[in-house]
């Protein structure tokens, strides 16, 4: 009981010397002082306050904690803050744009591919770096680019056909 | 996280040498998929961490005419199952890269990590094997090369002395006509180290090589099964009496994951399957 509180628990100052990072978030430049050992989940969290990435297993498993770094889904769970120095994040809160969800968002809605929504932000960033870079992937491709992301409500189905209806609307969008 | 470490990433190879060499408790960060968990479990008592990642030397990943591939230590697995040149030089390599725990995990997860970590189980090292790959070492007392087969010396151990990384693995290239193929057994497709992992390769002159994981201490090759296999010479009912000859050449042991039983059948299963596939037929 005692080793598994201590995994969960919040980050831990490590006495050690602060290291300055300066990193692109949600197309904001931002700059602050961390502790080396912080992950980049607790540094997006706890120090910017965006809480939409969410951490459950904290070890790579799971897939909630998903965020896209330099053009790549990543967990961001098992990754350093200090690591992320000159990158390019987005993270779900940089889905939306003007108060308006985007049309993945509104696909995850409609065809109700979430129930407690906890695994929500990390499949979404996934099937977003997966289509940014591939517009048009097969369901063979879309299960892959999602593998690393469980899901204990929905039983994946609606998940899929979310992605399935965004692809298409997107492509309409973009007039192909 | 418990641990308390200093963070340093140098983008120069000496200078990452000699910080190795000089702290104690340095550890070596790549994509950090094994390393992370450590940390977080609070497993190891890490007081400085070196990230490899700015090092130029580490991201080479380029095939040669003659050569072979190299891939160097911050290369992350997805490159390699993006590459043409694995694909279609050594298949057994992209299988295995392919199969290697989930997406967002092989965009961090390094080649060399998955070496460097020498877990019984990993994925990479039995088709790294069948390629007689080359591990470049570079530390204090200059450079070396170790082939793979001689790298690993124990559970979660390898030849590495203080103060050395490893800069890249190389392997040779294969004649034309060569064939291999990885298969693996896990309970779960993404979340689970595989229960056997098998890569066999037969080459144009028809010896085979087999590499396997998760049956012994260390990955390894299975000489001298293949001597015996050579000897015979490939083909269907070679390959029916060498799915129950490797029962004498592993030695599982009963985990987590599989009992040693469990273990020789699958083993068994996944060679026949592997070489019948290499010739070309069924089952
Ligand atoms: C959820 C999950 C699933 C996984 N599934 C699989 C799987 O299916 N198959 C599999 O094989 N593995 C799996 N792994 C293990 C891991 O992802 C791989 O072993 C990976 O290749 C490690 O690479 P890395 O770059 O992340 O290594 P790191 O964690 O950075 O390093 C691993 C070890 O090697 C050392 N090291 C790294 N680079 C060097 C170097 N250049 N010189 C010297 N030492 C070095 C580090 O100090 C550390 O001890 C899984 C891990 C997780 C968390
Ligand atoms: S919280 Fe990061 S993968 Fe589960
Ligand atoms: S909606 Fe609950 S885990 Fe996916």
């Amino acid at each position: 009981m005692d080793k598994e509180c201590s995994m969960y628990k919040e980050h831990v100052e490590s006495g050690k010397r602060k290291v300055t990072l300066s990193l692109t978030v949600n197309g904001r430049h931002v700059v602050r002082d961390v502790d080396p050992n912080m992950t980049l989940l607790h540094f997006l969290r706890d120090n910017l306050k965006l809480i939409g990435t969410k951490e459950a297993c904290g070890e790579g498993e799971c897939g909630a904690c998903t965020i896209i770094m330099n053009g790549k889904a990543v967990t961001s769970c098992i990754i350093l803050a200090v690591e992320a120095e000159g990158a390019q994040i987005t993270t779900v809160e940089g889905l939306a744009k003007d108060g308006k969800l985007s049309i993945l968002q509104e696909e995850f809605i409609s065809q109700d591919a979430l129930q407690c929504g906890f695994c929500t932000p990390g499949f979404l960033m996934s099937t977003r770096a997966l289509l940014d870079n591939n517009p048009n992937p097969t369901d063979e491709e879309i299960i892959e680019a999602l593998s690393g992301n469980l899901c204990r409500c929905t039983g994946y189905i609606p998940i899929l056909k979310a992605v399935k209806r965004t692809i298409e609307r997107e492509r309409k969008e973009s007039g192909f | 996280m418990i641990s308390r470490f200093t963070y340093f990433k140098p983008h120069n190879l000496n200078e990452a040498v000699q910080y190795l060499e000089k702290e104690e408790n340095a550890f070596v960060l790549a994509g950090g998929t094994d390393l992370m968990i450590l940390l977080r479990r609070n497993l190891i008592n890490a007081e400085h961490i070196l990230d490899i990642k700015a090092l130029p030397e580490m991201d080479l990943f380029n095939f040669v005419d003659g050569a072979g591939l190299t891939i160097g230590a911050s290369v992350v697995v997805n490159r390699v199952v993006d590459s043409e040149v694995v694909s279609a030089k050594y298949p057994a390599l992209h299988q295995a890269a392919a199969s290697l725990a989930s997406f967002q995990l092989r965009n961090r997860a390094t080649v060399v990590g998955n070496i460097c970590n020498a877990s019984p189980g990993a994925d990479l090292p039995p088709a790294l094997l069948v390629y007689d790959a080359v591990v470049n070492i570079t530390g204090p007392q200059g450079t070396r090369q170790v082939p793979l087969n001689e790298f690993f010396t124990g559970v979660k151990r390898t030849v590495l002395q203080r103060g050395e990384l490893v800069v890249s693995v190389q392997l040779p290239e294969p004649g034309a006509g060569d064939k291999s193929v990885y298969l693996r057994q896990a309970r779960l497709r993404g979340h689970d180290l595989a229960t056997v992992g098998i890569a066999c390769r037969l080459k144009p002159d028809g010896k085979v090589a087999i590499g396997i994981g998760a049956v012994a201490p260390t990955p390894k090759r299975l000489f001298a099964l293949e001597d015996k296999i050579n000897e015979r010479g490939i083909s269907k009912e070679t390959i029916e009496w060498a799915a129950q000859e490797i029962r004498e050449h592993i030695h599982p042991i009963t985990d987590v994951r599989s009992s040693a039983q469990y273990r020789l059948q699958i083993a068994s299963v996944l060679l026949k399957r592997g070489l019948l596939s290499l010739i070309g037929k069924e089952e």
